[in-house]
């Protein structure tokens, strides 16, 4: 199942150098420690920058919005078989 | 002797999609698209079905209908340029490295002149490896992609489309003649389906056959291409890569899931999308002087125009001003905007700004304005799919790719 939202959600990142790794996911109480980064790409949104993260845990794929100007996380979009 | 390099992502859209999410990976799925139906009409199509889903009969430019018939359990997503954009780019930044010359033939193609950087066809192989190891650890596992060396962009082609996925195929020039005649017509680059059913009914239906018949009768059936299908039957193409053939122009258009019944929503939308062109023409390092807008009503009666511009047009706002000096005076909210296109044309190389302080002053502005947006039209951009009529989705099959499919 497939579906898209736009949600505000805390994410727990580390820092590695100049990148970011999210590890865990808290949304709507619960909380989803992450197992996988699959893919980050970048967008620009006007002039700003905005960062997507794929990950993934055990069974749930997310895809998270990162607003590098607001520096709020969303969550767009999540899968579970 | 040229020596030509073919890079082709296999099953584009489907494997990014496929990295992204790992439970889609080993699955039948497809990413969807906008393909032209009968009448001009708009139908959603297969854009890139998955390797599971090809072997299932899936093809691409299937309409969405047919592919689900065929295969139930097909999992159809929307598309998300964004993503696929980005990993084009990581494809394009890896080859400039190591090529004399790119051209990128399609949104996950490339040709690579490497006749300098390789030196001979050992050079070749282990620039195809290197740019290939350099691809997985810039775009995932799951984008996988072909490979051919060729002494022409037509052997190349048809050498990476040889061995699907993941393959590598160096035909040395000895070779070209034998290995042409292995492969089917219809893989050739340049044989469309019309010219391969005109030649069947000539008697070709192999490279074989088409050897077969004499260059005069091919140029006087098919003029100068038949000179160029009795060079292709024997692996000859001296086509050169169309590395400065520059885009006469750069236009997006988007169909909106509900259709847009005010002014505020059509501006704020107009923005979003000038804001794509801006940033395909800002990759292009081009400016434009022409603008063309419009707009298409609920009952797809269209209204817009052109018009001319003595100062280049370079950002999204200072486009999307334009566009909406040519709608603004005649758009008619109450009919319902369903879609709307923004393209820019006349399109000019980018030359070096007169001073840096002119440009970042320019910069200025525009941010500035934006966040007059932004103050107007409240903070979030992107809202709510519920509330989806106001927004660009981030993915929604609105989107009209911009290499369109033919059905
Ligand atoms: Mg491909």
């Amino acid at each position: 199942m497939h579906t898209y939202m736009n949600d505000p959600i805390e994410v727990t990142v580390d820092f590695f150098g100049h990148r970011i790794r999210p590890r865990e996911v808290r949304w709507s109480n619960r909380r989803y420690p992450l197992q996988c980064v699959n893919l980050v790409h970048g967008a620009l949104e006007g002039a700003k920058r905005i960062f997507y993260f794929s990950v993934s845990d055990k069974t749930n794929f997310m895809k998270l919005r990162f607003d590098t100007e607001t520096l709020e996380w969303r969550l767009v979009e999540i899968y579970t078989d | 002797m040229p020596i030509l390099m073919h890079i082709d992502f296999n099953s584009y859209f489907a494997s990014v999609e496929q990295q992204a999410n790992p439970f889609l990976r080993g699955k039948a799925i497809a990413v969807g698209g906008k393909g032209k139906g009968l009448g001009g009409s708009t139908r959603s199509v297969v854009a890139t079905a998955s390797r599971e889903a090809k072997a299932r009969g899936v093809k691409t430019a299937m309409s969405t209908w047919e592919a689900k018939k065929i295969c139930p359990e097909l999992i159809i997503l929307p598309g998300d340029p964004q993503k696929y954009s980005d990993i084009t780019n990581r494809l394009i930044t890896i080859c400039t490295k190591y090529a004399d010359q790119l051209e990128q033939f399609s949104t996950d193609e490339v040709f690579l002149d490497v006749t300098q950087s390789a030196q001979d066809y050992f050079g070749a192989t282990l620039l195809a490896q290197t740019i290939r190891a350099e691809l997985k650890a810039a775009c995932g596992s799951a984008c996988t992609a072909s490979i051919g060396v060729a002494p022409n962009k037509l052997v190349a082609k048809l050498a990476s489309e040889s061995v699907k996925p993941n393959g590598l195929t160096v035909v040395l020039p000895e070779n070209v003649a034998a290995f042409v005649a292995t492969r089917p017509l219809k893989e050739f680059c340049g044989i469309g389906r019309q010219t391969e059913r005109a030649l069947e009914t000539m008697g070709a239906t192999s490279v074989a056959t088409l050897r077969a018949i004499s260059r005069e009768q091919l140029v006087a059936r098919f003029k100068s291409h038949g000179a160029w299908l009795s060079n292709a039957a024997h692996g000859k193409d001296n086509t050169p890569l169309a590395v400065d053939a520059p885009a006469k122009s750069i236009g997006h258009s988007y169909t909106f899931p509900a259709n847009l019944l005010t002014k505020h929503d059509v501006w704020k939308n107009l923005l979003a999308l000038s804001d794509r062109v801006a940033s395909r023409m800002q990759h292009g390092y081009v400016v434009g002087f022409r603008v063309n807008a419009f707009v298409r009503y609920g009952d797809f009666s269209q209204m817009g125009g052109d018009k001319l511009f003595k100062e280049p047009l370079r950002d999204g706002l200072g486009i999307a001003k334009s566009a909406w000096s040519i709608l603004l005076p005649n758009i008619d909210y109450a009919r319902g905007v369903r879609l709307i296109g923004v393209t820019v044309s006349a399109l000019q190389k980018n030359s070096v700004p007169p001073s840096l302080f002119r440009k970042t002053e320019k910069m200025h502005s525009v941010l500035g304005a934006l966040n007059t947006i932004q103050k107007r039209f409240g903070q979030h951009a992107w809202q709510r799919a519920t509330t989806a009529g106001t927004m660009l989705l981030e993915r929604t099959s609105g989107w009209h790719y911009d290499h369109e499919l033919a059905a």
